[in-house]
């Protein structure tokens, strides 16, 4: 593919230059925005700069400070709970899957798989509606429980692991056995060691599309002390209707964790995409 | 696609390994039948009621709730809707995540900085973009809106007879609506796919661009002889996945309309109206939540023959060229 464009280097980092403003823009927008005070951010001389000055923190503080009827905080601490507990059931209850999948012989097991791999084109949306009339059936409507289950549910990360679990010499799997190794040992001292860049980009996927998840949360959860930050922040656009100033630090807030796990790992994350055809969805 | 659902399990040359196999697939079998398995069935299940969240009862109707939305005026806008803005973001987007791709895969400098920036909004939560570009978009100090008055202040200024700049109407127009909240989507989403793009593009060997400069071939036309082509696998993968996640479009019209106080909830006219919105306001505002289940398993049929269609064009074209 280089050769398609190789001659003109200076023509094409004009372009790719653009393409990054626009990526880039709203979100130095949005960062430059809640450190304004609130007159430069409606006045005509203030609006246009990028570098606010004098620059405040006052919006954060506003968001920080109403901790009664916006509990950011708690919201924060819900949202990383949640991811957390979710990634971590996910790599366990998938990895055990996917091993029984690819690695052990059972009565029915392909089918079942390919009941798994046919739900995978179901739209989540579909599944809203009867999931909120489980949750409350099941007394866990407004729980962590709510918050956890129905996202761990899906069955891409066990269709993930089994094709890297595939990928693993048959071999070293005998030599273990050998070794006197039963499945758990094989799945401990062979599967998992060889696995880490697959459970890496499981992980941090499920992480951040946790993290950012909507349409769950809103639906599953009521009161304001179960929220997650995503949901949070639409309460607080509820009130803050055109305090851009606040509502521009509270985006941010939810924003920068993610943004930084994202920098950290952006290397796994955009191998671990190309490696599994898995966009962040 | 094809290459995710083929590839059958290498199982050791022995005996069944029984209830071990069962075992260790239980934790998220269980998992998956709860949440994933029963809600399917039970849509289904929900949809031929008339079921009322408050009511005591909810009585068997058939496919009454079915052949109600198919009669309901606000169902059809809002699948209008739908359809114009997966026809807005879905070309849109694949040829911006295409064309990023392209340029990453040329450029020799900087290739992963471009990247990263590129890929940026993919990891933030579709609540905060959408209350990010509600500033951008806002008609009176909107940076949209500034900095296009500001272009056209300098054209004017130059002496190009432009007429003065009026402020676009964003989200307060219902014909803007849907090509404002398609813009941010494509904004939103664009990264993801330029990533598969470029794995896409890794896979095409640079033997061939060589033989084809060899023959004198320019930049365009070895795209469309031999990058095309060969990218198709590619495509139709992010064209389907691009079609199921736009037709789900609910985040940009809810955090832009529904969650903000005193406004229409779908938008001035409807015109944010979207289905996956309608099933919500119909099942969590009107609380009729067979009706909901309904216009849900609609949307699911209509994803489900849009996938096909997909899939049979796609995969058929690329069989009889090569």
């Amino acid at each position: 593919m280089r050769n398609l464009l190789r001659r003109s280097q200076l023509g094409l980092h004009l372009p790719m230059m653009l393409a990054a403003l626009f990526f880039l823009g709203p979100l130095l927008w949005m960062l430059s925005t809640a450190f304004k005070a609130p007159a430069d951010i409606i006045s005509g001389l203030g609006s246009a700069q990028w570098i606010p000055q004098p620059a405040t923190t006052e919006n954060f503080r506003n968001v920080m400070g109403k901790a009664e009827e916006f509990p950011i905080w708690r919201w924060t601490a819900n949202s990383l709970f949640v991811s957390l507990a979710v990634t971590f059931l996910v790599l366990v209850v998938d990895s055990l899957a996917a091993f029984a999948y690819s690695r052990l012989r059972w009565h029915g097991r392909d089918k079942v798989f390919a009941l798994l791999v046919a739900t995978m084109l179901v739209p989540g949306q579909v599944l809203l509606i009867p999931t909120y009339l489980l949750i409350r059936q099941l007394g866990l409507f407004d729980t962590y429980g709510a918050l956890i289950f129905p996202a761990s549910a899906s069955a891409f990360g066990v269709f993930l692991l089994r094709q890297f679990f595939l990928t693993i010499p048959m071999e070293l799997e005998e030599a273990a056995r050998l070794d006197g190794c039963g499945p758990l040992g094989i799945m401990r001292h062979v599967i998992i060691p060889l696995s880490k860049p697959a459970l890496a980009t499981l992980g941090i996927f499920t992480f951040m599309g946790t993290w950012n998840a909507f349409e769950g949360p809103l639906l599953f959860t009521d009161s304001t002390l179960m929220r997650t930050l995503p949901v949070g922040i639409t309460i607080f656009q509820g009130r803050y209707n055109i305090e851009y100033g606040p509502l521009m630090a509270a985006a941010a807030l939810a924003a920068i964790p993610v943004t930084i796990a994202f920098l950290v790992f952006q290397r796994h994350i955009i191998k671990g995409i190309s490696l599994t055809g898995l966009a962040g969805r | 696609m094809n290459r995710y659902l083929s590839g059958a399990a290498k199982t050791p040359p022995r005996k069944s390994d029984g209830l071990t196999g069962v075992l260790f697939a239980l934790p998220h079998l269980i998992l998956f039948a709860t949440f994933v398995l029963a809600p399917v069935a039970y849509g289904i299940y929900i949809s031929l009621f008339r079921w009322h969240v408050l009511a005591k009862t909810h009585p068997f109707v058939g496919l009454e709730n079915y052949g109600a939305a198919l009669s309901d005026d606000i169902f059809w806008i809002a699948l209008r809707n739908t359809v114009y803005f997966v026809v807005l973001v879905v070309p849109l987007g694949n040829m911006v995540s295409l064309g990023l791709a392209l340029a990453l895969s040329s450029v020799r400098r900087w290739g992963t900085f471009y990247k990263i920036v590129y890929y940026l909004p993919v990891v933030i939560s579709i609540a905060v973009v959408v209350v990010l570009w509600r500033w951008i978009y806002n008609t009176e100090i909107g940076l949209l809106n500034l900095y296009l008055g500001s272009v056209v202040g300098a054209l004017r200024s130059i002496g190009l007879p432009l007429p003065p700049f009026e402020p676009l109407p964003w989200l307060s127009n219902p014909s803007w609506v849907m090509p404002s909240l398609a813009m941010l989507t494509v904004w939103w989403t664009a990264g993801g796919n330029m990533v598969l793009y470029l794995a896409g593009l890794g896979t095409i060997g640079d033997d061939y661009y060589e033989a084809a400069s060899i023959d004198g071939a320019n930049a365009w036309q070895r795209f469309w002889a031999i990058t095309w082509p060969l990218l198709r696998p590619t495509t139709l993968f992010c064209l389907v996945f691009s079609v199921l996640g736009a037709f789900q479009v609910f985040g940009q019209s809810y955090v832009m309309f529904t969650a903000v106080q005193g406004g229409p909830v779908s938008g001035p006219a409807r015109s944010g109206l979207t289905l996956a919105l309608y099933m919500y306001l119909q099942g969590f505002r009107q609380y009729e939540i067979g009706y909901g289940a309904a216009i849900a398993y609609l949307l699911f049929a209509i994803v489900l023959v849009l996938t096909i269609v997909q899939f049979r064009l796609l995969s058929s074209q690329g069989e009889a060229k090569s």
